[in-house]
């Protein structure tokens, strides 16, 4: 069966999920909704869509938000919600779904996990991808292991166990990097970086105060929209804060400015590479360049030649050319790229936004590893993940942080499921 | 935007110039001539003698200058629709301050034209100041400011800068020594065309190899990735805004300098947008604006002398530009459709 516009697949019983959310950003949820349900009327009164995306939030279990909210004001994982909510609602005969727990709170995904076998023993077949060993294990009646566009291995789940996958997929990569080589007392006059009565301008949640010193790691973990990724950004300089901010002693403006920050010798990773990490449509070379491109009249190639050289062997870039376009790169592939430019001029604070989500295995481990490299030479990180079990493998203090407040940090060892109740904002 | 290997480039091209001739034979055959007298008279027209080739390389001027301001524009990612407005005020300029020179040629000019540049620079930043602090679209406000700019040259040639010595609408002509000498006797054609091609080299060159060029590009083409990698976005817009506004400013005074002598309502036929449809047909790429703005003269001129040897009208040549420009644009979209 050939489908020539993507209706045809919907149509025909199919629906997917994709990795990033393909909603209608300047439309509520409650449209949007409508939109992915194929019985939906053409003329429907709000109160519909309301008690649509009521229905859904309760059938589910998700928290979807209010039904007239503009999605595009949306953080990610409501996002995904939403077009999971939306997928599942089409009783579909073939569902897909591509890394959809990767925004998800340990909670949400047991309940997506239910549902997602509702469907299947209702006669549909689901398609998950995903590259967490415990959800093939805890949900899937078979697997297929897929290496470098190979399949590598495809059985019942019954007939192997997490352990033999495990060692097959990671085939060399170091995930478990070193406990203290996040550790080093190099004594400096100024702390990195320092929060003082920290807030992002317009967040709910308690004024901010932390330090951290050279070589110091901190993870704050939280579900998509409690702020965290809004604590990183303003601290990046993309959104206003109040209070204070200094790196090294140098004081950053509250009004939101990225090259003060880059100035004081701050190193950015954001959430989404493809938007704000990359020009896509640039080569590996030129985005290597960036910002500040060697040369005084003309650009120095040889000079861009050579550092680019340099810096993707370090990190282990594969790329066919440094003059291929950096979005021709895989997702891995371009994550390392980021890190390459952000890590080039030794920085004395990475800030990093969920650095391996929806990467390979190796590169995730290629990626931690870079970070904690970055901190074993002086920097102080801040790394914002949504999942705990990625938390736990920087071997560093974890805050969570829920509705823009952080806990008290807890220790790398605390089990996944402490950190997921502690997530989802359920005490004690 | 994605570049295209060279090949497909072609096929492009040539699937568009094969639907533009293909327009021209249609409206010619509507026009109750025969297609090919009037191909034959365009052709003549724009390239067939000295005289031919002369008038095409003196609109080209204009042209290539509009078409090389709107490609730095559209590259650093700053939609300037207002290239009409600033090729007005630089004409503006060049006509007010041209009168009070006589001294020596080649410093009068200097100043002419520096003063034209500078005044299509300036014609701009009321669109820039908006954009960057009250996130007004440029593509309106430089539209509008292109009806200030026209109701502008309208009052001056009637009021402040109108030639004492007559009641035309035209304002008081250059010394013979200011304005700019043909290149060879019996040409239209004025160094004027010389500056204009060396221009399209140096954006060229700047845009593709320079530091500076690199982050106007890189602002661009992902302006969310430049603000977080630490790239001054407002500066880089508010530098293209300028210099995409100096040479259409530049390509005002020119036109005044090298080809009317005065200034007159109304100035201009378009220069502005033609010099748009010729950046989107060259896509954005200064020597393929350039080269395009070129072919468009040609039309220009050439279907001057098709209306008059065949009876063809002119202005059905000016509909060739933009099936030309609808033709490459359709044919892209196609291209990067079928890509996977």
């Amino acid at each position: 069966m050939a489908f020539r516009w993507p209706r045809d697949a919907r149509d025909a019983g199919l629906a997917l999920v994709p990795q990033h959310d393909l909603l209608i950003g300047a439309a509520s949820v409650g449209d949007n909704l409508a939109f992915l349900d194929p019985a939906a009327p053409f003329f429907e009164s709000a109160a519909a869509r309301r008690a649509r995306v009521a229905r859904l939030a309760k059938t589910f279990a998700f928290e979807l938000g209010s039904a007239d909210t503009r999605v595009d004001t949306l953080p990610v994982g409501t996002r995904q919600r939403i077009e999971i909510a939306g997928a599942l609602a089409s009783d579909p005969e073939v569902l897909i779904l591509d890394e959809p727990t990767a925004v998800l709170s340990p909670d949400e995904t047991a309940a997506l996990f239910a549902s997602l076998r509702t469907c299947a023993e209702a006669g549909g077949a689901v398609l998950l991808i995903t590259h967490r060993l415990a959800e093939v294990f805890a949900g899937a009646d078979r697997l297929t292991l897929l290496g470098r566009g190979k399949t590598v291995k495809t059985c019942r789940t019954s007939e192997t166990t997490p352990e033999e996958i495990g060692g097959l997929l990671l085939a060399g990569a170091d995930i478990h990097p070193s406990k203290h080589a996040a550790r080093s007392a190099a004594q400096h006059p100024y702390e990195n970086l320092v929060l003082t009565d920290f807030t992002p301008t317009g967040s709910q949640g308690k004024q901010i105060s932390l330090s951290l010193s050279p070589g110091e790691l901190l993870v704050l973990l939280a579900i998509d929209g409690n702020g965290a990724d809004t604590i990183a950004r303003a601290i990046a300089g993309l959104e206003p804060f109040e209070g204070d901010v200094a790196l090294g002693g140098v004081r950053l403006p509250g009004r939101g400015d990225p090259l003060a920050f880059r100035a004081a010798g701050g190193a950015f990773v954001p959430a989404d590479r493809r938007e704000e990490g990359l020009v896509a449509a640039l080569s590996i070379l030129e985005n290597l360049a960036l910002p500040d491109p060697p040369g005084r009249l003309f650009l120095d190639r040889r000079a861009m030649l050579s550092h680019a050289e340099a810096r993707l062997a370090a990190l282990d870039v594969r790329a066919s050319s440094a003059a291929a376009p950096a979005g021709s790169l895989s997702g891995g592939n371009q994550q390392k790229l980021v890190l390459a430019r952000e890590l080039a001029h030794a920085p004395r604070v990475l800030v990093a936004v969920h650095p391996t989500r929806g990467l390979d295995l190796a590169s995730a481990a290629a990626v931690r590893h870079q970070i904690l490299e970055a901190c074993r030479m002086g920097a102080a990180a801040l790394v914002v993940t949504a999942d705990p079990d990625e938390a736990q493998l920087f071997g560093a203090p974890i805050r969570v942080v829920t509705r823009g407040r952080l806990s008290a940090p807890h220790a790398p060892a605390t089990p996944v499921a402490t950190l997921g109740r502690l997530m989802a904002g359920v005490t004690g | 935007m994605k570049r295209e290997p060279f090949a497909r480039r072609l096929a492009i091209v040539a699937v568009a110039f094969s639907v533009a001739a293909g327009a021209l034979v249609v409206l010619a055959l509507l026009a109750g001539a025969s297609p090919v007298d009037a191909l034959g008279a365009l052709a003549e027209g724009a390239a067939g003698s000295r005289a031919a080739l002369g008038e095409t390389l003196a609109r080209a001027t204009t042209l290539v200058l509009t078409a090389l301001g709107a490609s730095l524009a559209f590259r650093a990612g700053v939609l300037n629709i207002g290239l009409e407005g600033q090729f007005l005020a630089g004409a503006v300029a060049a006509a007010a301050v041209g009168p009070l020179l006589s001294g020596a040629p080649l410093v009068a000019r200097a100043a002419l034209l520096a003063a034209a540049a500078a005044a299509g620079a300036l014609w701009v930043l009321p669109a820039a100041w908006l954009e960057a602090r009250r996130g007004v679209p440029e593509v309106l406000s430089t539209i509008l400011l292109n009806l200030v700019a026209a109701a502008a040259v309208s009052g001056l040639v009637r009021g402040a800068l109108q030639d004492p010595a007559g009641d035309y609408p035209q304002s008081r002509a250059l010394a013979e020594a200011v304005r700019f000498a043909p290149l060879v006797a019996g040409s239209r054609a004025t160094a004027a065309i010389l500056i204009a091609l060396a221009l399209a080299l140096l954006v060229a060159l700047v845009l593709e190899r320079t530091p500076l060029g690199l982050k106007l590009r890189a602002t661009g083409l992902a302006p969310a990735a430049a603000r977080a990698i630490g790239l001054p976005g407002a500066r880089l817009r508010l530098l293209a805004f300028a210099a995409s506004g100096a040479l259409a400013g530049l390509a005002g005074g020119l036109e005044v300098v090298a080809v009317t002598g005065r200034l007159y309502d109304p100035f201009s036929a378009g220069a502005g947008y033609t010099g748009i449809a010729a950046a989107l047909l060259g896509g954005s790429n200064p020597l393929a604006a350039a080269a395009s703005a070129v072919l468009f003269a040609g039309l220009g001129a050439g279907s001057s002398a098709m209306q008059r040897d065949t009876g063809v009208p002119g202005a059905l040549a000016t509909i060739v530009p933009g099936v030309l420009v609808l033709a490459v644009l359709a044919a892209r979209a196609r291209q990067m459709g079928n890509e996977p």
